[in-house]
């Protein structure tokens, strides 16, 4: 399945670029991220809990990131296992325009589940994924907006 | 696979079933069960007590006034299908109901459950929608814009228990649902309802984020309550869930047909 879309953020390219790069930021913005430990350069492990109706599954995996171009953009990727749940994994190419006096952000994101997950979620995968994603990149936008008022 | 270790319990009131919730670790109400149970068979849910609230007499019963017919949150499928006063008063919702699951399902599986659970592809979050009702819990009242929260999501906090759904009396109701043969969930369905200050129309089973009122269509109906009305209309797409079982150009297609449906076949329904 196949994710597309864009933000427009109030900042510079830098900022976008910095905050994308933040373990922190990255961590209150992925939905259910319970811990998120490394760095850019050789990844991140991240722990997350998927709450999708009735099925609650903790899913432990790593983050990598690829095709780094500084202020630019990056191809960022997930790998999770939830043990009987299944495994998730997707990935997101992150581009940076500039576009006026902000950024805009655009993603154009994969996502394929497995397992029992994906044999009882299976009419919910789509729903469930474009939900988190759009979470995701609203809470990026907040994050944005908290850093401007705050610099 | 087998459960994992859980206790039931079958408390006799709202108050003995919020003490045994507030006690448990992990707890849940159960109220139905056909989607925990078998999220709990595949070790996807852990609970260390299942609360079974459809004894609660508290939950019982069907009642109608002036405005509003009120159905107890544990009722079920089958008694609300089957109850002269709904069938008098909304045809429609008493049809609705009868289409849901199969008899299995409607002999154990109640409103409450279903409307907690707000699955995107149940029947009953539709028609609470599309008849404005009012939502009672143990702590507070909530209208059905208020309830419903997208996808699986609904107001009610961990623990908080739902009681009763009033349903304000349309003057006159329809609906209309395209089945998956197989797990007869709707891959699209309509409830569009005439209240005398204007039409609402709530769409499951389509929406990516759960049921929805189709705006465009209560407008175009508003100003002429009839199926041609909607020719030129299209369901939003951007809206529009994709999966193995439906594309959303497809689903779009399904979402506009069965409205149509409902509106030409008022106080009945239509299964395609």
């Amino acid at each position: 399945m196949k994710l597309v879309g864009e933000r427009l953020l109030e900042t510079s390219r830098h900022v976008v670029w910095r905050l994308l790069n933040d373990g922190e930021v990255l961590q209150r913005c992925i939905p259910g991220c319970e811990s998120l430990s490394g760095n850019l350069d050789d990844g991140y492990d991240a722990r997350v809990v998927l709450k999708i109706g009735p099925i609650k599954a903790r899913f432990t995996g790593a983050v990598t990131f690829s095709e780094v171009r500084p202020d630019e953009g990056y191809r960022i990727s997930g790998k999770g296992q939830g043990g009987v749940a299944g495994f998730a994994s997707g990935g997101a190419l992150v581009e940076l325009h500039d576009d006026g006096g902000g950024t805009r952000l655009v993603y154009n994101a994969e996502a394929q589940v497995g397992g029992k997950i994906a044999q009882l979620g299976a009419r919910l995968i789509d729903s469930t994924a474009r939900k988190l994603t759009e979470a995701f990149f609203t809470k990026f936008a907040e994050e944005v907006a908290a850093y401007e008022a705050h610099a | 696979m087998y459960l994992y270790d859980t206790t039931y319990l079958r408390p006799g009131s709202i108050d003995e079933a919020k003490a045994l919730y507030d006690a448990g670790e992990s707890p849940a109400f159960l109220s139905g069960g056909h989607t925990l149970l078998p999220a709990m068979k595949g070790h996807l849910a852990r609970h260390d007590r299942l609360i079974d609230i459809r004894r609660i007499p508290e939950l019982q019963g069907i009642a109608e006034d002036e405005s509003y017919l009120t159905i107890g949150a544990a009722t079920r499928h089958c008694d609300v299908a089957a109850a002269p006063v709904v069938r008098n008063c909304i045809p429609a919702l008493a049809g609705m109901v009868g289409t849901i699951g199969d008899v299995q399902v409607r002999h154990v599986g109640t409103i409450g459950g279903s409307l907690a659970n707000n699955d995107p592809a149940a029947d009953y979050p539709s028609a609470a929608l599309a008849l404005d009702a009012i939502f009672r819990t143990d702590q507070r009242t909530l209208t059905a814009e208020e309830y419903f929260q997208g996808l699986y999501t609904t107001a009610l906090e961990p623990g908080e228990l739902l009681v009763s759904v009033s349903f304000r009396k349309p003057e006159h109701a329809g609906y209309a649902k395209f089945r998956n043969p197989a797990s007869r969930y709707a891959l699209a369905a309509a409830f569009v309802a005439v209240h005398a200050d204007g039409v609402r129309v709530a769409i499951t089973g389509a929406g990516n984020d759960g049921v929805y009122r189709w705006h465009e269509a209560e407008s175009a109906l508003g100003h002429k309550f009839e199926s041609e009305s909607l020719d030129p209309l299209r369901a939003d797409m951007e809206n529009m869930s994709s999966d193995m079982h439906a594309n959303a150009e497809y689903r779009a297609e399904l979402v506009k047909f069965c409205t149509q449906k409902a509106v030409t076949n008022q106080n009945c329904i239509t299964l395609l």
